[in-house]
């Protein structure tokens, strides 16, 4: 029997421990980062890096520790999420709005979509100026340059998710008698809401990019303020510790956003789930 | 005209829509394509209608004019309406035409919530029509998880659950296999007899036209018109594998094809 080709079922024995490790994705995920910290720390403590630029990660850690238990970096965190909340909402919601309207209407499309069109390649924070002349220096300038931000990305996303709908969901709505707010809201808004939900990711993401710039002016509080401070009076720790929580702040916006969609769109077929046949 | 006028036949019940000098004209530029022209016809309260024809023939242009989905360029159609809070028309699409972001029991609900029927009375006719559909088990399914037969059941039964008085059947089962094909003609059979709405079917398969109408209408090439009108006699209730059986089936079905294929173009 030498030709023979035999395609059993793994053997007893488990992989070793090294390898089930490895093929976790999870874990190389989680490992990989730390790692990076560790040799971080490694060459800091031997001079490798200099310190001025590069402080170790331990020095960086206990600088987050006291700046959180002294209250200061919990009232900058609170005033920029704040700041992006608020801005968020005032993006957003007019984008999610308007997009559908115009998304099934072609003449408010031929209308208003030129204007948009234009103003949506100029880099937001360059536009920061303006609005700090015409709403001053406050809070209201910063949450109009977020909202700003925000819109464009919810708007784009929203109009592309209604005019991609099937049309034959449209057919339905008008057969089965919809008025025009129904339609809006039986088929528009859920067809168009995975779209929805990819406008608000980018947008909160450009939503702290703008906000960390805005926080240079005006303000003695955020996020922004704490890395712009700690370039004047050159305390490195204090802008890594400011930087780590802007990212963190940011992902955990973006998981916060994926679990809210996971909530709202349980319809979206997942990879590898099964039809029940007729 | 060939066959019977069935608009005379005394069996049938009084004229519930009738249809003249209908046109319907589509412009795209340049280009103008006559999708109707001249078109006549008279359908009975109660008949179950089936047009086949070739591609391009007209005959979804109609039944979108009768849903309302588009309007005509010329010519009327005149619909008897019975007690006025029923829907006129649901239809039943082509392709799956399920919202994906409702359950099955939502969507099956679709028209009810629309008109806001009250709760209680909506839930129990989606209840009813899910057992009627063999869909009991899967009112809270999402579409996603279900097969392209099962889906076009949900498509079914919100159309029958809306309770209308004409159901329009565009084509529902062309794109299943054929076992589930027979399967869901039968079922449609079987709702369709409880109810006995006044139904318009369009089809391609000669089988499929036979099986289920009163009438067969043969539409010739554009623009649209009626070829040929035939009566299809066979006794209710029908069980489709052994109507296939029958003589005057094959009968039937040879004169059918004859007709579509002196018309030209075939497909």
């Amino acid at each position: 029997m030498s030709n023979e080709v035999r395609i059993s079922a793994q053997a007893a024995k488990g992989p070793s421990l090294f390898r089930r490790l490895t093929a976790s994705h999870g874990f190389m995920a989680v490992a990989s980062p730390i790692v990076l910290l560790l040799l971080w720390e490694v060459a800091a403590q031997a001079r490798l890096l200099d310190p001025r630029f590069f402080p170790a990660p331990s020095s960086v850690l206990g600088e987050l520790v006291t700046l959180t238990l002294s209250g200061e970096l919990p009232i900058n965190l609170g005033w920029t999420v704040q700041r992006v909340l608020i801005g968020f909402v005032c993006g957003a919601v007019p984008a999610i709005l308007l997009g559908l309207v115009m998304g099934l209407s072609p003449l408010l499309n031929a209308l208003l979509r030129p204007t948009i069109a234009a103003i949506y390649p100029i880099p937001k924070i360059a536009l920061f100026p303006l609005i700090m002349l015409i709403f001053g220096l406050g809070e209201t300038s910063k949450w109009v340059i977020v909202g700003i931000a925000v819109f464009f990305q919810v708007f784009f996303s929203t109009l592309a998710g209604v005019v991609n709908i099937e049309h034959i969901y449209l057919d339905v709505a008008t057969n089965f008698g919809a008025s025009r707010w129904q339609a809006y809201r039986t088929v528009a808004l859920p067809a168009a809401l995975p779209f929805i939900f990819t406008g608000c990711q980018l947008g909160l993401g450009m939503a702290l990019i703008v906000v960390v710039v805005a926080e240079q002016f005006g303000t003695k509080l955020g996020l922004g303020f704490m890395i712009w401070r700690s370039w004047q009076i050159f305390e490195v720790r204090d802008m890594f510790v400011a930087l780590i929580v802007v990212a963190l702040l940011g992902y955990g916006s973006q998981l916060a956003m994926l679990a809210l969609e996971r909530r709202l769109v349980q319809w979206k077929p997942k990879s590898g789930s099964q039809e029940v046949k007729t | 005209m060939l066959g019977a006028s069935a608009s005379n036949d005394k069996r049938a019940g009084p004229v519930k829509i009738s249809i003249d000098g209908l046109s319907k004209t589509f412009a795209s530029g340049k280009l103008t394509v006559t999708a109707l022209d001249a078109f006549d016809l008279r359908i009975n309260e109660g008949e179950f209608i089936c047009i086949v024809g070739p591609s391009g023939c007209g005959k979804t242009t109609l039944l979108r004019i009768l849903a309302g989905l588009e309007t005509p360029t010329g010519g009327e159609v005149r619909i008897a309406r019975g007690d006025g809070n029923r829907p006129l028309s649901s239809m039943v699409f082509q392709e799956s035409s399920v919202f994906p972001w409702m359950r099955v029991r939502d969507n099956v609900g679709y028209g009810l919530d629309l008109r806001g029927i009250d709760r209680g009375m909506r839930d129990r006719t989606v209840a009813h029509f899910l057992e009627l559909a063999g869909l009991a088990r899967f009112g809270d399914a999402w579409p996603h998880q279900l097969s392209g037969g099962m889906k076009q059941r949900v498509s079914v039964a919100r159309a029958f659950a809306n309770d209308p008085e004409i159901l329009l059947m565009d084509e529902p089962f062309a794109a299943l296999d054929e076992q589930t094909k027979i399967i869901l003609q039968q079922e449609l059979l079987r709702l369709w007899s409880e109810t006995r709405k006044t139904v318009l079917f369009i089809t391609h398969s000669i089988d499929e036209a036979l099986v289920l109408s009163d009438r067969v209408l043969v539409m010739s090439g554009r623009p649209g018109r009626v070829r040929a009108d035939i009566r299809v006699d066979f006794a209710r209730p029908r069980f489709v594998h052994e109507l296939k059986a029958d003589a005057g089936f094959g009968r039937l079905w040879h004169e059918i094809w004859r007709l579509l294929d002196s018309s030209g173009k075939l497909v």
